[in-house]
């Protein structure tokens, strides 16, 4: 991608030191093991300040001191970082510094960990002559119900307001005040609330900024540190635990350029609570009471006995791919179902397609695309991290943002275009967005194809759409960044071949462009690969068809299903139809459950394993860009926990179907062996950082993948049904949406539960008056005699006729609403 | 020795300010010189050739800035800093109330020199009614046509905005006062990239004072060689000096630079009342280190002063005279930089804040002479390490007070010490000033 940069030589402290071309002179200054001290120098941050002025070296050819972060080095130069002039500008900076500096460490959670001690220490001047009084605030006040600021403590290093303004663009912290009253704080005092917020404790390089969950928890000598992956949403942020006495008492972000760039959001830094509660399934039950593993174990294996083939699982998106793979196992190989889902399912022929390897883009090739689709889905909601990310593309001036969703999305600001179609209208909106790309590309090449608006249905207005998302998207360097919930529902085919067709269109098969899906679990990715598809087996082979979630859930009320099995799958709150789930599970003969926690679900398992937690897993995930990554144990198992991968493989055992399966590694090489694409991996080669299957050599094993016929043409006939097209003032479109903090990850966390939002429905100003509604109304949304309160939240970029609820509240859940397009709201 | 009046010529006029009582004077002839006779290459180099230096403090040359700009077609932007907000300037007031029109014109002159659409005059907010009138002037020049989207029917547009600051000295530092108009907190910012590459929104800009600009139509109505005839080789044409302080005559004065500061001080502005003599004096405004009763002979130039160890800044004196207490001043001074720093960068925050903190124990008798050297050594540690040169400012003056001026600070405290320890309270100037240090 990009290429190599040249090198320049230049000299520091008389050492030579061969360093990038253009790169900064403190960063060049450590090949030659020099360390010039920082405090307000980030790169993640963007471009330096120059504030702290701690960098000051000399140049020579430069009468003044120049600050080290802000200037790039040149072929040929001369730097001395321990000449009299700097040692003294240097010791004036630490004592400057503390002029004002409480000095309170014995209190201080930084304490040991802090490159203010640190630099105080090596470049500072020992003792102050400041005898004044220092300025004096309040002692540490709350930022926010997570974050507590002390601003005795700040050295007005900035970078905290940076991230605010400049990566989270939240703009929500300030620079109040000026001079030596300068300090960091929010307008009127207002609780800094942001999804991304608790990246300024990691950033700030002093005590000022603490975590309420770890304030006092521990000193940097009582813990250690635990690298591994946050698997609480598809983002699989790096992150290293921090353990003390076996528990984790923090999160931070280990820093990985092509998985985060270094930042987590609020949800993976403050919700490892969950791992440690009181509410923790830790011993197995049967029929509701506690049983050991041997009774469970048994009781399981003979209730599976006898559904034998009509059994089904479902996997949510905590699970790793080992234990996807042994689950897909079981049920083919032991019971000889093929009756095996996730909830990211997709019809396999598309999920194929959609894994080929020149198709799918790395996250990094966000940051050089000239443009950036983002279609079904919202960043922040689904795969924060690239919320981000996105963000500084578009700061960084080099790609154009499209957005097309049915949603308002929070990336709507940063875009060029949006286009806004109906509720259940992805698929039209998709094949007008395919006609119009395959159109402009025959256009250049001669021969002008259909026009976008020769696609039945509503053509006139997804035309419009499509031609404007299409005017902005460069051939061959466009990365498309897709919702994977386009492929739900009845056009949820359709759309994703259209999708494909755009995806063609654009010659997005080319290095350094090409699509990114975003699944709803955060291994969605890798649980399709290793098998767990109805009708592909690992590696997406060829496997006998099997039933996807719609047929379970009717297989299971009609009685054809005996037994499901649901790892880490809660369907009652977090699939559609939630009542449907409900009584499916209450008729189906036997529920087996692997939970950490009680849900709905779990209150209909005849049989319950305790799950484990993402910090007590060891085994791997696949990135939604196809990037492997491992998970290391962080913490011991609590109570009688045993991991999940030795209980499936003991399961299968116990059913006749030996896996010899002994260890994770074990797991991941049968995998290996199994799936062609990931041929030969191994822990190791994943090690911290984690490799793209695609970049590897056996990635070319499956340029076939590619070449699948496209046996499934875009049905359209699913465009057709009368309810596409115009939405009228009397029928209201509902569509539903995850929103970032409505899962049960914020109700397991105390910290996160203020954030958890109660059920609100979205409506356009216009439909608002039209109803004679207002923000903040309580109202019902009514569908087919079943209703959801909720209150009104009007929003302007809303399309008129659409009206959304979130998905997966723990009250008034839209999922418990039919799957039914059409709604009325209605003021009680 | 009289004044020489170029920028000043009939400034007390009625009607100058209006674009009639202007144009009666030749003006907006300069521009439409420039428009129709000159390539804008031309211009840049005779300004670059008549040797005018900036107006605004840093003395750079105008014209040899402007020629840094890129050339060819972007968003390339001007900006007027009529921020003036150092203790002792109050030139820019003058020439924008006056003759608000010179300035308009220079505007637009140096914007098509260097190519840019978009010209801007910040001013500082609590010249308000100044700010009326330069509105006033400049819907007269749209009116009239030497403003707007087609200037003089030539197909070049120039845009004229006039900005109102929100009252902050560092607004007047020309990156601080970029963030300030593009709307953000007014901070400077990191240079380079200087704002000739990467100014206003990014664009390359042209930064330059009220008088410089001002400047601008008389050199080219009269040419380079016309304004090299006065000043000095290195210090061209006249300048517009505030002198303020112990004289018996302030206000402000248009001289030819070159002749003896005596003549300025005593000769227009009639020196201090009678009786008393000359303590110290700045040259350049608050931030230039002080001078002597000793120094009062030298010529009023930009090279000159440097010389002699201070500067001739934004041409502003301001006289002490021997009723002054030096220690006095030199917190009065402080506490204005104290009050005015922005907080970005750590030496001069805290450098201000403590060096305040430590003259006001001097004035207030609770000192020793250690501190005294304490105070210089804080003095030396802001000097060359600050972000922008507002903490050179504090510490220039200070620095030289306190060397010029030993004895006297040495005496004030051993007074006070005599008289009690903290039998001054309060320094008489705990009252007028507060420092904004008021911790929430
Ligand atoms: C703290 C500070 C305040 C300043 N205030 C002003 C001001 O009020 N007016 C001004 O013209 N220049 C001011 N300057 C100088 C400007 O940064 C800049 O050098 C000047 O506007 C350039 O114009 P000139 O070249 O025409 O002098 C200030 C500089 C500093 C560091
Ligand atoms: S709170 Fe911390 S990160 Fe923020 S400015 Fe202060 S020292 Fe820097
Ligand atoms: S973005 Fe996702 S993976 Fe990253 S920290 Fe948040 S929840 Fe975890
Ligand atoms: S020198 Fe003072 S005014 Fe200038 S950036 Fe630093 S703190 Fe701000
Ligand atoms: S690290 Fe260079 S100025 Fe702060």
């Amino acid at each position: 991608m990009s290429a190599e940069r040249s090198k320049v030589t230049l000299v520091v402290d008389g050492v030579e030191v061969t360093a990038d071309d253009g790169a900064m002179l403190v960063d060049a200054a450590k090949e030659g093991d020099v360390e010039i001290p920082v405090f307000c120098y980030e790169p993640k941050l963007g471009g330096p300040v120059g504030a702290c002025r701690m960098c000051l070296v000399e140049i020579e050819g430069i009468p003044k001191l120049q600050t080290a972060c802000s200037t790039p080095v040149r072929d040929g130069m001369v730097v001395y970082t321990r000449t009299d002039r700097v040692i003294e500008s240097q010791s004036a900076v630490v004592e400057f510094l503390l002029v004002n500096h409480p000095l309170d460490c014995p209190v201080c959670d930084k304490g040991g960990e802090c490159p203010l001690q640190d630099i105080a220490m090596g470049w500072g001047p020992g003792r102050s002559r400041m005898t004044e009084p220092k300025r004096h605030f309040r002692k540490p006040m709350p930022l926010s119900p997570l974050v507590r600021i002390d601003r005795e403590r700040c050295i007005l290093c900035y970078r905290c307001v940076r991230f605010s303004q400049d990566v989270a663009e939240d703009e929500q912290l300030q620079l109040l005040e000026r001079g030596a009253s300068s300090h960091v704080g929010t307008f009127d005092d207002h609780p800094y609330i942001a999804p991304f917020h608790g990246n300024i404790i990691e950033l700030c390089p002093v005590g000022a900024l603490t975590a309420e969950a770890y304030r006092f928890r521990a000193r940097p000598w009582d813990i250690e540190d635990s690298g591994s992956v946050c698997t609480l949403c598809p983002s699989q942020c790096n992150v290293m635990f921090t353990v003390r006495d076996e528990h984790v008492q923090r999160v931070l972000a280990r820093d990985n350029d092509d998985v985060d760039a270094g930042w987590l959001c609020d949800k993976g830094r403050f919700g490892f609570q969950m791992i440690t509660s009181e509410e923790r399934i830790v011993e197995p039950r049967v029929g509701g009471s506690r049983a050991g593993w041997e009774a469970a174990l048994d009781a399981v294996a003979e209730r599976l006995r006898s559904a034998g083939e009509r059994t089904a699982a479902i996997v949510g998106g905590q699970t790793s791919n080992e234990e996807g793979y042994l689950i897909q196992r079981l049920l083919r190989g032991a019971l000889g179902s093929a009756n095996i889902t996730s909830v990211d399912e997709l019809e396999a022929g598309l999920a194929r397609r959609l894994a080929a390897p020149e198709l799918g883009a790395a996250v990094p090739d966000l940051d050089a695309a000239e443009s950036i689709l983002v279609v079904g889905t919202d960043p922040l909601n689904s795969i924060p991290i690239l919320d981000l990310r996105i963000r500084r593309a578009i700061r960084q001036g080099r790609a154009r943002l499209v957005v097309a969703s049915e949603r308002p999305t929070a990336l709507d600001g940063g875009a060029e275009e949006t286009a806004r179609y109906a509720p259940g209208d992805a698929a039209g909106f998709l094949a007008a967005l395919a006609a119009e790309l395959g159109n402009r590309r025959q256009a250049g090449a001669g021969t002008p194809g259909r026009a976008a608006d020769e696609v039945p249905g509503d053509g006139s207005d997804w035309a419009e759409g499509a031609r404007r998302i299409a005017g902005e998207l460069r051939p061959g360097k466009t990365v498309i960044v897709y919702g994977e919930r386009l492929g739900r529902g009845p056009g949820g085919d359709s759309a994703l071949a259209s999708l494909l067709e755009c995806a063609r269109a654009l010659d997005l098969a080319t290095a350094g462009a090409g699509v990114i899906g975003v699944p709803e679990g955060a291994n969605g990715r890798g649980l399709r690969e290793v098998g767990c598809l109805p009708g592909a087996g690992p590696g997406f082979a060829e496997a006998p068809a099997g039933r996807g979630l719609d047929r379970i859930k009717q297989g299971l009320l009609d009685g054809e299903l005996d037994a499901v099995v649901l790892v880490h799958a809660d369907p009652i709150r977090n699939l559609p139809d939630g009542p449907g789930w409900a009584e499916a599970l209450r008729r189906a003969r036997t529920v087996i459950a692997v939970s950490a926690f009680d849900d709905a679900s779990t209150e209909t398992a005849d049989i319950v394993f305790p799950a484990e937690s993402y910090a007590e897993k060891e085994g791997t995930v696949t990135h939604p860009d196809g990037r492997l990554q491992r998970l290391r144990p962080a913490v011991p198992h609590p109570g009688n926990v045993h991991p999940i991968w030795q209980v499936l493989a003991e399961l299968g055992a116990r059913l006749g179907h030996e896996t010899g399966i002994g260890s994770v590694p074990e797991a991941v090489a049968t995998i290996a062996a199994e799936v062609p694409f990931y041929a030969g991996i191994t822990p190791e080669e994943i090690g911290g950082r984690g490799v793209r299957w695609q970049e590897r050599p056996a990635a070319s094993a499956v340029a076939e993948l590619a070449a699948v016929p496209p046996e499934q043409r875009t049905s359209r006939t699913n465009l057709d049904r009368d309810d596409s097209g115009t939405l009228t003032a009397d029928r209201l479109r509902l569509g539903t949406y995850p929103a970032l903090w409505a899962d049960e990850i914020t109700d397991r966390n105390v910290a996160l539960r203020f954030l958890a939002p109660a059920q609100t429905v979205e409506l356009a100003p216009s439909d608002g008056e039209r109803l004679g509604l207002a923000s903040g109304d309580e109202v019902e949304v009514r569908s087919n005699g079943t209703g959801v309160r909720a209150r009104v939240a009007l929003n302007e970029r809303m399309r008129p006729g659409a009206v959304f609820l979130i998905e997966a509240t723990a009250a008034e859940n839209a999922n418990a609403l039919p799957a039914e397009l059409n709604v009325e709201v209605i003021k009680p | 020795m009289p004044e020489t009046r170029v920028l000043f010529r009939d400034i007390d006029a009625p009607g100058l300010a209006t674009i009639q009582g202007y144009r009666d004077r030749g003006g907006y002839g300069a521009l439409k010189r420039a428009l129709h006779e000159l390539e804008p290459d031309e211009l840049l180099s005779s300004l670059e050739d008549s040797g005018l230096r900036g107006r605004g403090g840093a003395g750079f040359s105008m014209g040899k800035k402007g020629s840094f700009l890129p050339r060819g077609e972007m968003e390339k932007y001007l900006c007027c800093n009529a921020d003036e907000s150092e203790p002792g300037a109050f030139k820019d007031r003058e020439l924008m109330q006056k003759n608000p029109h010179q300035l308009i014109e220079g505007c637009a002159i140096a914007s098509l020199a260097v190519g840019a659409t978009y010209a801007f005059v910040f001013i500082r907010g609590e010249y308000w009614e100044i700010a009326d009138i330069l509105d006033r002037a400049v819907g007269e020049a749209y009116d009239a046509g030497y403003l707007g989207a087609d200037i003089l029917d030539t197909g070049v547009r120039v845009e004229l905005i006039v900005h109102r600051g929100a009252g902050a000295y560092i607004c007047g530092e020309e990156t601080a006062l970029l963030d300030a108009l593009e709307g953000k907190r007014g901070n400077p910012r990191l240079k380079p990239p200087f704002p000739a590459i990467q100014g206003l929104y990014g664009g390359p800009t042209l930064i330059n004072n009220v008088e410089t600009l001002s400047n601008v139509p008389h050199i080219v109505n009269n040419g380079a060689d016309w304004f090299k005839g006065f000043g000095s080789e290195q210090s061209t044409g006249t300048k517009v000096v505030s002198v303020s302080g112990c004289v018996q005559r302030p206000g402000n004065y248009e001289i030819e630079l070159g002749i003896p500061s005596r003549e300025i001080i005593y000769g227009l502005a009639g020196g201090p009342p009678k009786g008393r003599r000359v303590k110290a004096w700045f040259p350049g405004g608050s931030s230039a280190p002080v001078l002597t009763e000793a120094d009062l002979d030298l010529p009023y130039t930009f090279e000159d002063l440097a010389k002699a160890g201070s500067m001739l800044g934004s041409g502003s004196i301001i006289v002490a005279d021997d009723t002054i207490s030096i220690p006095e001043l030199a917190l009065r001074t402080a506490r204005f930089y104290h009050h005015e720093s922005c907080g970005k960068c750590t030496p001069c925050r805290e450098g201000t804040n403590w060096t305040t903190k430590m003259l006001d124990r001097v004035v207030r008798g609770e000192a020793t002479p250690m501190d005294l050297e304490i105070i210089a050594g804080v003095q030396e540690k802001i000097i060359g390490h600050c972000l922008c040169v507002l903490g050179d400012s504090m510490a220039m003056p200070v620095g030289s007070m306190v060397a010029k001026f030993r004895d006297e600070f040495e005496a004030t405290i051993e007074a006070a010490r005599e008289a009690g320890h903290g039998a001054l309270d309060h320094s008489p100037l705990d009252r007028p000033l507060t420092t904004g240090a008021q911790a929430a």
